[in-house]
């Protein structure tokens, strides 16, 4: 009854599962970044759940409103913060796309990490040093 | 109420302020930026000097940010472990922007220049308010400004496989910042406050124990990602080795740490010892993870051909080791994985730091390059050989009296595997630094693979790095300066 109850929780955690499992398992670097933004709503969305109150007015204490019917401002204002920080996340992300897709031809995430390993993924060096 | 009082907050805004205001100055004065951009980690590095020994032993400065009154207001809380973890930071970022104005001139194009300094301050103001906030949700949003600026700095050269590191970086950076996010948001729906003091106090008496639980485990991997710790190093070979080398320095040197020592300020402050059987078993798989990221970190580390790279990996080992004595749960097992955060700091520092300066000269990224190097480049190799000492933690350095303390903090905590685990590790770091200097110092290099090469690298690149490898030297010799008050400040954590 308290999961039916609290239904806005588990629909956030959902969306950040469905987030999470686009980030790891989709192969198009565009569609990871999609997944990554899902995971963000829904950490938003749940924030803001969190605040939420049926029939709640706005906490502004001038008026003559309740102060048990306000709703929460706190989560609000911090998720505030958390859009500008996932915007800036985002549009740092989508430009290295851009840089990638100019430079390497592709957007499949495993093409574009096998290409031209790094020379360092060697195998065993010539370790004899040491003695 | 002295005006020392305001010094935490100063030495965070000083650098931030200053990363607002350097794009006026690149965009009159390209020159004078690498210069201007000392003046504010210079500022913030003094006034961190200048609070040594005004907090009262066993307390903490609490500076309100505009005078409101916590837990309603952000708290910026100032410890002697997080002084200490201020100055190392101070110190090293100062020092390495030093060392950058050469290497930057060399590896940056002129477009860019600005962008790097801009970024490097706020990355080091990031770092300053990182470790001295009270807030969790303010430890989020500098989490964000570090990690913002440490993909754009790994990225910086604008080259493919600079992007491509920079990239899997955000891959793995951003979806940790998401579920430290998320963590923060379930502390808060448990106990509806921020101020980590407050939180220290209020969940003990709050029953749920298992949103307490999921979210120590969220902080646990957001924090592990951005640390590097062991199944989640991932980003960590390639963004560290791919960088310019003042910012690999600063990556492998400091920000590791300071995401480890979030994780310090987690546990011990706001889940505190009241919570610690909550967490536990938590804690217990971070050990198991870390004692498998120091013998995994050595290993790979000695099978790389290419120096930054073996860096990048010895600094997966040593973040193992600072795991291990945050997992003792002990007073000696925090001051040896303090003191290594700034052993470690000056050691890896020094070395990328040296890495860099071979490629600077000659553009050698190979261990096999290196043979003879010696007789051209003396000082890099004479400092690079020092620090390479302390990482593998042979008296008299630093390193050698971190690695002791972590080592009585396990037996203290009665983890011996882990004591072996710790041992073994030196074995390994002796392994992969002796084969170096073995190739610098004793074997003959090829005549005309060194002999264009001026003599060594201009002293503005050498200064920075021959106080850090002395710096290794000191707090060895000098370690009874610091370990009685960390140990005392460790139990005050405790």
């Amino acid at each position: 009854m308290r999961l039916l109850h609290n239904y806005h929780y588990a629909a956030a955690m959902a969306l950040f599962c469905i987030g999470l499992y686009t980030v790891i398992v989709r192969r198009n670097i565009i569609k990871k970044l999609i997944g990554l933004n899902i995971m963000e709503t829904s950490v938003f969305f749940f924030y803001i759940s969190l605040g939420y109150l049926d029939g709640g007015v706005a906490p502004i204490h001038a008026g003559s409103a309740d102060p048990a019917r306000m709703v929460n401002p706190i989560p609000q204002a911090l998720i505030l913060t958390g859009i500008v920080v996932a915007l800036s996340v985002t549009a740092l992300a989508l430009s290295m796309v851009i840089l990638l897709y100019r430079q390497y031809g592709t957007l499949d995430v495993d093409r574009l990490m096998r290409e031209e390993e790094p020379a360092a993924e060697g195998a065993a060096g010539e370790g004899e040093g040491g003695a | 109420m002295g005006a020392w009082r305001h010094f935490p907050i100063f030495m965070i805004t000083l650098p931030l302020l200053g990363a607002v205001l350097m794009p006026f100055l690149g965009y009159l004065r390209e020159r004078w930026v690498p210069y201007a951009a000392l003046l504010p980690l210079a500022a913030s590095t003094l006034l961190g000097f200048l609070l040594v020994g005004r907090i009262p032993a066993g307390d903490h400065l609490s500076y309100h940010l505009g005078g409101w009154e916590p837990p309603f207001g952000i708290e910026i809380r100032v410890d002697h472990v997080g002084l200490f973890l201020m100055l190392v930071v101070c110190a090293i970022t100062l020092l390495a922007l030093v060392y950058s104005r050469r290497y930057i001139e060399k590896e940056v194009s002129p477009g860019r220049r600005t962008a790097y300094y801009v970024l490097y301050l706020l990355m080091s103001g990031a770092m300053l308010g990182f470790t001295a906030t009270g807030d969790i949700f303010n430890l989020f949003v500098f989490m964000e400004i570090l990690a913002l600026s440490s993909y754009a700095l790994v990225a910086i050269t604008g080259n493919r496989n600079a992007v491509r590191a920079a990239f899997k970086y955000v891959l793995m950076g951003a979806p940790s910042s998401i579920m430290v996010l998320l963590a923060v948001g379930f502390l808060y729906s448990v106990t509806g406050t921020l101020n980590m003091a407050d939180l220290a106090s209020r969940i003990a008496e709050s029953g749920y124990t298992e949103v307490l639980v999921v979210s120590y485990i969220l902080f646990v991997i957001g924090f592990g990602v951005k640390a590097a710790l062991f199944p989640l190093h991932m980003w960590l070979p390639d963004a560290h080795s791919i960088a310019p080398s003042p910012i690999s320095a600063l990556l492998s040197g400091l920000l590791v740490e300071v995401c480890a020592f979030a994780l310090v300020r987690i546990t011990f402050s706001v889940f505190t010892r009241s919570a610690t059987d909550l967490v536990g078993g938590t804690a217990d798989a971070v050990g198991v993870a870390a004692a498998a990221a120091v013998l995994y970190g050595g290993i790979m580390a000695i099978t790389q051909k290419d120096l930054k790279v073996m860096i990048a990996y010895s600094t997966v080992s040593h973040i193992g080791y600072i795991f291990l004595g945050i997992t003792a749960f002990t007073a000696e097992g925090l001051t040896g994985a303090m003191y290594h955060m700034l052993d470690h700091g000056l050691a890896k520092a020094c070395l990328f730091l040296c890495a860099g300066n071979f490629i600077y000269l000659k553009g050698y990224r190979r261990i096999e390059e290196l043979r003879g190097a010696w007789r051209q480049m003396p000082w890099t190799c004479f400092a690079f050989a020092l620090a390479s000492i302390s990482v593998i933690g042979i008296p008299p350095t630093a390193g050698f009296i971190s690695k002791w303390y972590l080592i009585l903090g396990n037996i203290r905590a009665g983890k011996w595997l882990y004591t072996i685990v710790l041992l073994s590790g030196s074995i390994l770091a002796a392994v992969y630094c002796l084969r170096i200097i073995y190739y610098m110092f004793f074997q003959a290099g090829k005549e005309e693979a060194w002999e264009d090469a001026s003599r060594d690298v201009p002293p503005g690149m050498l200064v920075p790095v021959w106080a850090l490898s002395l710096g290794t030297l000191f707090f060895g010799v000098f370690s009874y300066l610091l370990i009685p008050s960390l140990l005392k400040a460790s139990a005050y954590l405790l």
